[in-house]
């Protein structure tokens, strides 16, 4: 992984706009709940890749949008991504050395945090959800992870041989 | 692995150790929450951002809808055959409707006998469903009809079919509606074979809502048909809403357990139809719009509180 080469701001926003596209296009019921966290990935990715330019509160903002397009209280979703994107600084240092495929282990926690904030605004709110459809996601996302980073870093990659 | 240090450009969080930026974030977080879920004083900011989301939203609609396009474009003989479908059922429609026109004047001249207010004067807006919820455990649909348009919040939807939910957010050019399947949503209900009345809640699922009030001896059964009761001032009154699709009782238990089908086409339709009902006594509703707005974005019907008013 290149780390803190700089990659523009309009870059970093573009692909969490696709992401946030794809985490949005309807989709049968059923895929929908196991559907990967594109967007959760792409903000992690990051804050990986960008340690000097996407910190927290970039993540919090970026959580923010989810709770603007999902509707849910607003800074659910905001906490959520802030609190994954602060375990993902802790491990970023691990993750840098590590091939994509290994990597899938460490993030899965971290992913794993995220859906375990909402889930738990969503008890303290008294929204009582299948807690079963929670972790599929989980588990699509950490699979999905090495093919995901892989192709960020591609973007990354153009960008940072364009600026050159 | 190659660390490229960038001097000038240090993001303010680099700045502030994580440990305490995450925990000012928490802060900042959990009071947004607890103001937001408390009344509309973020809406502006909620505006603002929801108009930066938009363009990502029509992207996200883009390939479903150039689907159904490009099938429409190629497939004559299947527009054929909805067109003759359709205007089969518009003739069929039709010819009832010459028969409500009768019977509406009928009932009106008999209400007046009574003397009691008219109901009957509802417009319609037909609106076209965006997107259904993307988050598999809430269940609401995004209207391409907004504030603009007239929408307000606690307007009620409805499909051919039956009541689908209300709209519980209004931005200026498009709204969200909760559908009566959403853990949160609760419609008055009456049975319409006995005329009792209970509640129906939804469970999350689009196929299923649930009766849990309904007692032992109550006289409920397997194809009973549920309509809004119109208790509670949200939904009019006389909407089918569900089919009773079981009855199970639990011994030991002092309810039934009791499950309902929608009526409406909860996630697989288009259109919806907004509605203006001209309600009966027309400051009681606006009493009840007040109580029941602390919690309007949450969209909870205030159940105890108002099943109970005359």
């Amino acid at each position: 992984m290149i780390v803190g080469a700089r990659i523009s701001a309009l870059m970093m926003i573009a692909t969490l706009a696709a992401a946030l596209v794809l985490t949005l296009i309807p989709v049968p019921p059923v895929v929908a709940s196991a559907r990967p966290a594109f967007y959760t990935m792409t903000v992690l990715f990051w804050i990986a890749n960008q340690p000097y330019r996407f910190g927290l509160l970039a993540a919090w903002v970026a959580g923010l949008m989810i709770d603007i397009v999902y509707g849910t209280p607003l800074a659910e979703h905001g906490l959520a991504m802030a609190v994954a994107a602060y375990g993902m600084i802790k491990i970023r240092e691990w993750l840098w050395g590590l091939p994509l495929i290994q990597q899938t282990i460490l993030l899965a926690p971290v992913l794993l945090v995220y859906e375990f904030v909402l889930f738990w605004i969503d008890g303290v709110a008294g929204l009582n959800v299948d807690p079963w459809y929670r972790w599929l996601p989980v588990v699509s996302s950490a699979l999905l992870w090495p093919a995901w980073a892989y192709l960020l870093e591609r973007i990354a990659r153009v960008e940072i041989r364009r600026s050159r | 692995m190659k660390i490229e240090d960038d001097n000038n450009n240090h993001a303010l969080t680099r700045r502030i150790a994580p440990g305490l930026g995450i925990v000012m974030i928490a802060i900042i977080s959990i009071g947004l929450m607890i103001v937001d879920d408390a009344g509309e004083k973020l809406s502006p900011v909620r505006d603002v951002l929801s108009v930066m989301a938009q363009p990502i939203e029509m992207a996200a609609e883009w390939p479903g809808q150039t689907l159904t396009t490009l099938d429409r474009y190629f497939d004559r003989g299947a527009l054929l055959r909805e067109n003759e479908r359709l205007r089969q059922n518009n003739l069929l429609l039709q010819g009832r409707l010459q028969r409500l026109a009768a019977l509406e004047a009928e009932n009106e001249r008999i209400r007046a006998l009574l003397a009691s207010a008219s109901v009957l004067d509802q417009n319609v807006l037909i609106a076209r469903i965006m997107s259904v919820s993307p988050d598999p455990y809430r269940q609401y649909v995004k209207l391409n009809k907004g504030s603009t348009d007239g929408v307000f919040v606690g307007q009620a939807l409805i499909d051919a079919h039956g009541i689908m939910g209300q709209v519980t957010d209004v931005t200026p050019l498009g709204s969200r509606a909760i559908l009566i399947s959403d853990p949160n949503n609760g419609v008055p209900v009456e049975i319409n074979r006995t005329g009792l009345q209970t509640i129906a809640q939804g469970t999350g699922h689009a196929e299923t809502l649930t009766l849990p009030f309904l007692p032992n001896n109550a006289d409920v059964e397997v194809g009973d048909l549920l309509v809004s009761s119109g208790l509670g001032g949200r939904y009019p009154a006389d909407y089918p809403v569900a089919k009773i699709t079981s009855v199970r009782h639990r011994p030991g238990g002092e309810f039934l357990d009791v499950d309902a089908a929608p009526t409406a086409e909860l996630e697989r339709g288009r259109e919806a139809l907004l509605i203006w009902s001209t309600p009966e006594p027309a400051e009681d509703i606006a009493s009840s719009e007040e109580t029941s707005s602390p919690d309007d974005g949450s969209a909870e019907e205030n159940d105890d509180a108002e099943a109970d008013r005359p």
